[in-house]
């Protein structure tokens, strides 16, 4: 599912789409394809996601594209 | 020995010269700031760490220059920021790096470091904020994580100062590393690298062909281009395919894996975090809660936005007055010291309302526009305005905009200038562009004393409402040139928002008040060249040729006036004098009003004059116009530096066109109701 649906809570990172530069950004800013990431601010609207002591705000647009599965033990 | 950097260092009697990275948020400003204290200079308009930084320390004899770089996260070519701090090290060779790394925040920052290293730069390692690190119950074990990683570590608390003298200790026992080839991606994809490294070291290519190569291999738009031109072409592309092959098809997601693995291994060494099973919310998640809330952000920001402004005024303008009085209190005192000596009259106005006037009509807007820049950085420090663009968002996608314009267009209303430069923080260049061509139209502090004046002449009873009007009119035209200019030259895609929120910390007042007072600095300076020059320039212009009455219609200035005056008529404001004070608005557009008191004989009879020349509906389309009209001289030469002749160019001529036809538009409805 995409980010844009998610609900506070851990998922796990299972792709990443859009452009390559946004890709390598949010590579480069630690969140990798796998990750365990903790959803901060749940949508409507911007999303906030946490890994670790990082916290990274994602605009509607990519939140779009950012696909997550939720974690077991999750909801 | 230290290797001396360059002929001039060497005249200046520098011994070593040392860079400054790390990523955004991990306290790198801070430990440059403790560093050099206030032995630095800006080169040019500072967007907080954007433009490059310099200074210099001396420690134990040793003369050290410092160069604060951009905070990056790598050293890709999808930012600008990433591109100048990798070029810097690339071109100007600094002796080495200092990394500046949030100790609590290591994974991350260590992805940085690592691509330094493949750039084969020297690195000396700084485990900063290790404070809040330790109050996280993250433990590092320095000894080990310098052993493992070959380089120096020093442990700082920057914005306590503490550490600093370590580090300075540690730079000058500096001893370089030299080129180590990193180990993690594996034997077979590094002799695969190697064997790149052969090809490439034979095309001339200005960086080190290990981090060419991996650059390649990453799919880095820049350098996929190298292949193009390589002298084996064919060899390197097989070699990208074998890559390719070994990574299971996506080379880029491997290299980035085996960075972060290694990175993970290491912390495994070194570093003992007791972890709690869930992640921890911290105080300030619970204040983002709040602060981005879908009801609450928005008008929160607008409640900020509105009580920056307030402040502005309301502190500011009381300041103002004092500084206007005295002004005019020495204008008045000059003039009647000068005419006892009996200097001539003319001399006595270019004394009393060109050089005491001009300067004293730019000192005026300095408590504004230094309240302005200190809310400015007291948002930036606290962590909000990183909010503020996420919060925005949304609102900006549906005009065409990224949520990070919305930063540089608030910036406007202070001075364009910066605010240009801090569009840098946009990653796509279509978006940059389009925001950079749109600020001027934010009414800056510049434009706030034409208003003043002619409202308080024509529109005294609703003079505060006519001035909002002008910044209302202002924003709405740069929503719809936003959307026009969209449409027309930045079809596609708004880049998405992907941006660091830094955890909010209370402000530090002395980082505060060394950024405002820079950027307030800056403008000082401007006033000090630009409109001091304008000055003389148009006192010289009047006064010419000898003889003539100064600023009469026969003297240059009124040739000159008269040639543009007709195009301004259908604007209702078609004689010289405002023509003359528009040209030379171009230079700074505080100097329009100074302009309009020296063409119309002095700043005391310029409210009688005005009504002879101006109705309010003249006066309203005069308003418009200098609004609109044309980005003044600083903000065009910004323009260029940073979309291009062209661009800025086009900035001239669609602002000309555009303010005309406003001028005019408003003028002539307001006949009808005025």
């Amino acid at each position: 599912m995409p980010l844009s649906l998610a609900h506070p809570g851990e998922y796990i990172v299972t792709g990443i789409g859009g452009k390559r530069g946004m890709f390598v950004r949010l590579q480069s800013m630690g969140i990798l394809i796998g990750d365990t990431i903790n959803v901060i601010k749940p949508p409507p609207g911007p999303v906030i996601i946490a890994k670790g002591e990082i916290r990274i705000g994602i605009g509607v647009g990519m939140a779009n594209r950012i696909y997550v599965v939720p974690k077991r033990g999750n909801r | 020995m230290w290797f001396l950097k360059g002929e001039i260092d060497e005249m200046e009697g520098i011994n070593m010269v040392i860079a400054v990275g790390g990523n955004p948020n991990s306290g790198k400003t801070t430990i440059f700031n403790a560093l050099t204290g206030s032995k630095q200079h800006t080169g040019n308009w500072p967007g907080v760490t954007v433009e490059k930084k310099e200074g210099e320390f001396t420690y134990k004899g040793i003369r050290i220059k410092v160069i604060d770089l951009p905070g990056t996260y790598s050293l890709s070519s999808y930012s600008i920021d990433e591109k100048i701090a990798r070029d810097y090290l690339v071109k100007e060779k600094p002796d080495f790096v200092v990394v500046v790394a949030d100790a609590s925040n290591l994974e991350r920052n260590l992805h940085l470091f690592l691509q330094l290293k493949e750039l084969g730069q020297d690195i000396l390692l700084v485990l900063n904020m290790s404070d809040i690190a330790k109050s996280k119950g993250i433990r590092i074990n320095r000894k080990k994580l310098s052993q493992i990683l070959g380089i120096p570590i020093v442990e700082t608390i920057g914005n306590r100062g503490k550490g600093i003298d370590k580090l300075k200790e540690a730079i000058t026992n500096f001893v370089p590393q030299g080129i180590t080839t990193p180990g993690y991606f594996g034997r077979k994809f590094i002799s695969l690298i190697e064997k790149m490294v052969d090809i490439l070291r034979e095309d001339s290519i200005l960086y080190p062909p290990y981090f060419v190569a991996i650059k390649i291999l990453e799919e880095d738009p820049e350098f996929i281009k190298i292949i193009e031109t390589s002298h084996s072409k064919e060899k390197l592309m097989n070699l990208i395919i074998g890559a390719e092959k070994l990574s299971n098809g996506d080379t880029s997601t491997f290299i980035a894996e085996k960075r972060f693995g290694y990175i993970h291994g290491v912390f495994e060494e070194c570093i003992e975090k007791r972890i709690t099973v869930k992640e921890r919310i911290y105080l300030s998640d619970r204040i983002d809660k709040v602060v981005t809330n879908r009801f609450i952000g928005i008008p929160l920001f607008f409640f900020l936005l509105w009580l920056t402004f307030e402040a502005v005024f309301k502190l500011g303008n009381p300041v103002a007055g004092w500084i206007s009085d005295y002004f005019s209190w020495t204008a008045s005192h000059i003039s009647l010291f000068l005419s006892a000596h009996n200097v001539s009259p003319i001399s006595i106005s270019f004394v009393k309302d060109g050089i005491i006037g001009g300067i004293g009509s730019i000192l005026v807007f300095l408590p504004n526009i230094f309240i302005l820049f200190f809310i400015i950085a007291l948002f930036e420090d606290t962590g909000y305005m990183a909010r503020a663009a996420f919060v925005m968002d949304k609102i900006m996608h549906s005009l065409g905009l990224h949520g990070k314009s919305f930063i540089p267009m608030v910036m406007g209303f202070g001075c364009n200038v910066p605010a240009i430069m801090a569009t840098r923080a946009l990653e796509s260049k279509k978006d940059r562009i389009l925001t950079i061509l749109i600020n001027p139209l934010m009414s800056c502090s510049a434009r706030l004393p034409i208003y003043i004046l002619f409202a308080g002449i024509f529109f005294a009873k609703y003079q505060g409402m006519v001035i909002f009007s002008l910044y209302f009119l202002g924003i709405l035209l740069a929503v719809l040139v936003a959307r026009v200019f969209k449409a027309i030259f930045f079809k596609g895609e708004v880049a998405p928002l992907v941006m660091e929120l830094p955890p909010y910390h209370l402000p530090v007042f002395r980082n505060i008040l060394l950024i405002s007072w820079e950027r307030t600095k800056m403008f000082l300076k401007r006033a000090g060249t630009i409109i001091f020059g304008a000055v003389i320039l148009i006192w010289i212009l009047s006064s010419l040729p000898i003889g003539v009455d100064y600023a009469s219609p026969n003297s240059i200035i009124g040739h000159i006036g008269r040639i543009f005056a007709p195009i301004f008529r259908p604007a209702g404001f078609g004689f010289y004098q405002a023509s003359v004070a528009l040209i030379f608005g171009i230079l700074a557009k505080e100097v329009v009003v100074g302009t309009l008191g020296t063409l119309f004989g002095g700043a005391a009879h310029l409210g009688t004059a005005l009504q002879n020349y101006f109705n309010p509906a003249s006066a309203y389309a005069f308003m418009v116009m200098s609004l609109i009209y044309i980005p003044c001289i600083a903000s065009i030469a910004v323009i260029k530096k940073e979309a291009g002749t062209k661009w800025a160019l086009f900035a001239v001529s669609y602002s000309l066109t555009l303010g005309w036809t406003m001028a005019v538009i408003f003028y002539q409805i307001g006949r009808l109701f005025l």
